[in-house]
């Protein structure tokens, strides 16, 4: 009943008016009207009030942007600034290239595309340079001139996420071919318009074939493939007869007939006459265009699992190989260590390796390479959810980059970490260490 | 019902009082909470910073999940991180900075003991001299006259604040590689910071110290900056010339023993010879590194001994300076400033210079006519703000990679459609006889990279 009093009493008026209002009242007001005005007085006074509070607490929220202070105004210049010349920097346009846009014709179907002139006789040319130039052997230490072949787009990556792990990809890459006395080609120019994208490997391999005679084995890597195991050297004495070397499982290949049964991420050609003539062979499906569209409805038609998309270069080379059986004679496809490794079923298991076996294995026990197929970070979108991606190739990196600096001393801080700690205290004699931990004093003693 | 108790005027007066305290409570409540939303309130902060602490909270917590004691454990972990996170296939939207976790704490240091860079060796010139002896497989000098080279560059293991900056070390790093593969030198990426107290510029010492010891068959060890770029890939560092040299930086003798200016020399791009008095200068080098009030104070008095130092901590080429300076007698017949060609080249005078270069010159020369080196000192690309513009520096650093790549390219028959240009033309026709062609450069099989073939 109290309270029945007190919403009278506050349906009328503020308390304030309340207060004075049991004085005053008597006296000033006079009439029902006065009242009237008072009352809607005080509706406007509570109004304008309350208006006024929801704009600062909207203010204190949301904010307005020419209010902000002069330091904040400072930071959205460059920022912008910034912003600006990245998206000029990451969009394709050319200054100085304004033919570029007349020149969008694309190869036909009726016309016949070629990697470059037709050579016959490389073997000979070959043999005859490496006698004339003793200097540049194509065996050093008794070992086989290899060169590792990767490479990326030459503009910036959709995020910069994408250029940091291609960075860190490229050190990881570093790292194995130095221990392992390998050199490194990293392509950033796309040599041929009409073999774009994927397909932008084999003018490469064929031009550096052809460059370079004294290197025995060209080594296509993906760029989103990282060493994981850096004591594991390629047992080259295994492939004395063959030519190519990629790894996939035969059942797969030629029972299935699947469009993952072989892996283009990671693979040798030899130098030699063979492998020109494969990749021309492998080259026709790749031209841009047409050509491309075509031959990627036929791979979808006759390669098991395959989703409909154009030709890419790995369905093309299963297809080659199904089709013309011939080549296989001088193709060997390895299994028994992870010349290409998936990574969804190896990066969980870093730590029980790490617990269990040791590097050199270069399988299922300690993989050479893990291989993140589908991630894309150079792009927008991947197939994969990013947080499972980029944490999953940091831990690779990490893996691989703890043997490395077992030599200096350091290991991480855990797969994700990094920061890195000492686990081997500083010495005045520390050639005990390097005969010790340096990979290249193992890598020597062991023969192909 | 309460007039009964005490009265209706007494309720009536009651009543109004609580009108009263309500709206004042109300009135209060909103005051504060606008204030709130405004100027914050101290260590309770604005709404905004309330959410961002929330959500941090919660990553604390599962990152903190992951601190066991023994492995298996920290596979359980890492998987329920993977797996209770956000399931975005979107790169843009991925904040990388929220995936790094650090499983151990960090060591604390005992404050009062004195930076050591490490125990102090005396004989590494025998100790060296002997394991050579002992591994005649890994010499130090290749085929005869040119020394072993192991060049040295890094950069940070977390990502660039500016989002291109990592794109630019990409380049850096291949143009490296590319100039490393032609002259047969090895590369060494640094991604990890051997020593907290010497973080920043000084970080290259503990490394530098660190490769030396463990790759003894090193003759030089060539550190080179990450925003130092190689412009011409045909010039060879004259190695004759520094056979009694132990440390070779770009610079002028003038400016820096009787200038004393802290750009006498140049610490971006080095040759430090391994031996015993390459470790005894980085004994002497390194004490003005460790950063906080050593830093600080070493910096206070680089300031006053040096020509035109501007007041900040202590940098290492500064400290180099003073060192050189004001120890002369003891490091400087050992030293060699070179300033015969760019070992180091400020990129201020030598970017717009390269279509005359181009057409009046050609690779080789090293000097200002053809710089070995372009270096973008002051860019910072990596970081959010440089001495310079951003459009001035990227632009730049672009023409000066591309200056560079057409020299590799130019091997393979292909150039870049100008020095703006990320894209490629031919420069001569498929032939079918490519052993014939003849790449004018001579890069290809140059004669520093040579095979001895031993005699078996």
């Amino acid at each position: 009943m109290g309270q029945e009093g007190a919403q009278k009493r506050g349906s009328s008026a503020l308390p304030t008016t309340t207060a004075n209002g049991g004085a005053n009242r008597r006296s000033v007001l006079r009439g029902g009207g006065n009242r009237q005005i008072h009352k809607t007085l005080n509706n406007i006074k509570i109004t304008i009030l309350c208006g006024l509070v929801t704009i600062l607490v909207l203010r204190g929220t949301i904010g307005f942007g020419s209010l902000s202070s002069d330091n904040d105004l400072e930071n959205q210049a460059i920022i912008e600034e910034t912003n600006r010349i990245l998206a000029e920097i990451r969009s394709d346009k050319d200054p100085d290239d304004p033919e570029d846009i007349q020149n969008q014709y694309t190869i036909s179907l009726n016309d016949t595309y070629t990697l470059g002139a037709k050579i016959s006789n490389w073997d000979e040319e070959r043999s005859l340079w490496l006698s004339r130039n003793q200097d540049f052997p194509n065996i050093v230490n008794g070992k086989a001139r290899i060169l590792l072949v990767t490479g990326s787009p030459p503009s910036p990556c959709d995020n910069a996420i994408g250029d940091h792990y291609l960075l860190k990809s490229i050190k990881n890459k570093i790292d194995y071919c130095r221990i392992h006395g390998i050199e490194i080609v990293y392509n950033m120019a796309h040599l041929d318009k009409e073999l774009s994208g994927y397909w932008a490997k084999l003018p490469l391999i064929r031009r550096l074939m052809l460059s370079h005679p004294e290197v025995e084995w060209i080594w296509w890597m993906d760029s989103d493939a990282l060493f994981t195991d850096m004591v594991f050297e390629l047992p080259l004495s295994k492939y004395k007869d063959h030519n190519l070397i990629i790894h996939g499982y035969p059942d797969l290949l030629f029972e299935q007939k699947s469009w993952i049964a072989l892996n283009t991420g990671s693979f040798l050609f030899r130098n030699c006459q063979w492998s020109l003539d494969l990749l021309d062979d492998w080259a026709p499906m790749g031209p841009k265009g047409p050509v491309r569209e075509e031959a990627g409805k036929i791979l979808t038609a006759n390669l098991k699992g395959r989703p409909a998309f154009e030709a890419d270069d790995q369905s093309a080379l299963i297809y080659l190989l199904i089709t013309k059986k011939e080549w296989m004679s001088k193709v060997f496809i390895e299994n028994s260590y992870f010349l290409h490794g998936y990574w969804a079923g190896l990066v969980d298991r870093y730590e029980e390796m790490m617990e269990k076996y040791h590097p050199g294995l270069g399988d299922e026990r300690w993989p050479f390479v893990t291989h993140f197929v589908g991630c894309k970070p150079c792009g927008s979108y991947g197939d994969y959810p990013v947080q499972r991606c980029l944490s999953s190739m940091e831990r690779a990196f990490n893996f691989a980059d703890n043997q490395v600096l077992k030599l200096y001393g350091f290991r991480h801080r855990g797969l994700l970490s990094p920061k890195i700690k000492r686990i081997r205290n500083e010495t005045a004699t520390p050639l005990q260490y390097v005969d010790e931990f340096d990979i290249r004093h193992s890598a020597q003693g062991t023969s192909n | 019902m309460l007039d009964r108790i005490i009265g209706p005027r007494r309720t009536r007066q009651l009543n109004r009082l609580l009108h009263k305290g309500k709206v004042t409570i109300l009135c209060l409540v909103l005051t504060i909470v606008v204030l709130r939303g405004n100027l914050g309130a101290g260590k309770f902060g604005t709404p905004e910073q309330d959410f961002k602490e929330i959500r941090e909270t919660f990553y604390q917590y599962r990152s903190r999940r992951a601190e066991p004691r023994r492995v298996l454990e920290e596979l359980q972990t890492t998987t329920e991180q993977t797996t209770s996170s956000v399931t975005t296939n979107s790169y843009a939207e991925f904040d990388i900075n929220k995936l790094f976790v650090d499983e151990e704490d960090d060591v604390k240091k005992n404050v009062n003991e004195p930076y050591s860079i490490g125990p102090k060796i005396s004989d590494w010139d025998e100790q060296r001299g002997n394991w050579l002896k002992q591994n005649p497989n890994f010499p130090n000098f290749v085929n005869g006259n040119k020394p072993r080279v192991l060049l040295v560059t890094g950069s940070s293991p977390k990502p660039c604040e500016n989002p291109v900056g990592d794109h630019y070390l990409l380049k850096s790093i291949k143009n490296k590689i590319d100039y490393c593969r032609i002259h047969g030198i090895e590369i060494f990426y640094n991604m990890a910071l051997l020593d907290a107290e010497m973080a920043g510029f000084w970080a290259k010492l503990p490394l530098i110290r660190k490769l030396l010891l463990s790759h003894p068959e090193v003759e030089f060890l060539w550190w080179m900056d990450s925003d130092a770029m190689f412009t011409d890939m045909a010039f060879e560092i004259p190695w004759e010339r520094y056979k009694d040299r132990n440390l070779v930086m770009h610079g002028w003798n003038e400016m820096v023993y009787d200038e004393k200016n802290w750009i006498g020399l140049n610490t971006g791009s080095f040759l430090l010879r391994n031996c015993q008095w390459s470790l005894d200068l980085i004994d002497v080098w390194a004490p003005m590194g460790p950063k906080g009030k050593i830093r600080d104070e070493a910096g206070k008095l680089l300031t006053r001994e040096l020509k035109d130092r501007p007041v900040f901590e202590a940098d290492d080429q500064s400290a180099m300076v003073w060192i050189l300076a004001s120890q002369k007698d003891r490091w400087a017949n050992k030293v060699y400033l070179e300033n015969h060609y760019y070992l180091h080249g400020y990129w201020g005078i030598l970017v717009d210079r390269y279509e005359e270069m181009i057409a009046s010159y050609h690779p080789g020369f090293g000097d200002h006519r053809w710089p070995l080196v372009t270096h973008f000192v002051g860019c910072k690309p990596c970081g959010k703000f440089g001495d310079y513009p951003v459009e001035r520096c990227l632009k730049q650093m672009d023409r000066a990679f591309n200056f560079g790549d057409n020299q590799i390219l130019q091997m393979y028959g292909f150039t870049h459609k100008s020095l703006a240009s990320r894209r490629v033309k031919q420069t001569r026709n498929d032939s079918s006889n490519p052993l014939e062609v003849k790449d004018e450069l001579g890069l290809l099989h140059p004669a520093y990279k040579v095979v001895k073939v031993s005699s078996s």
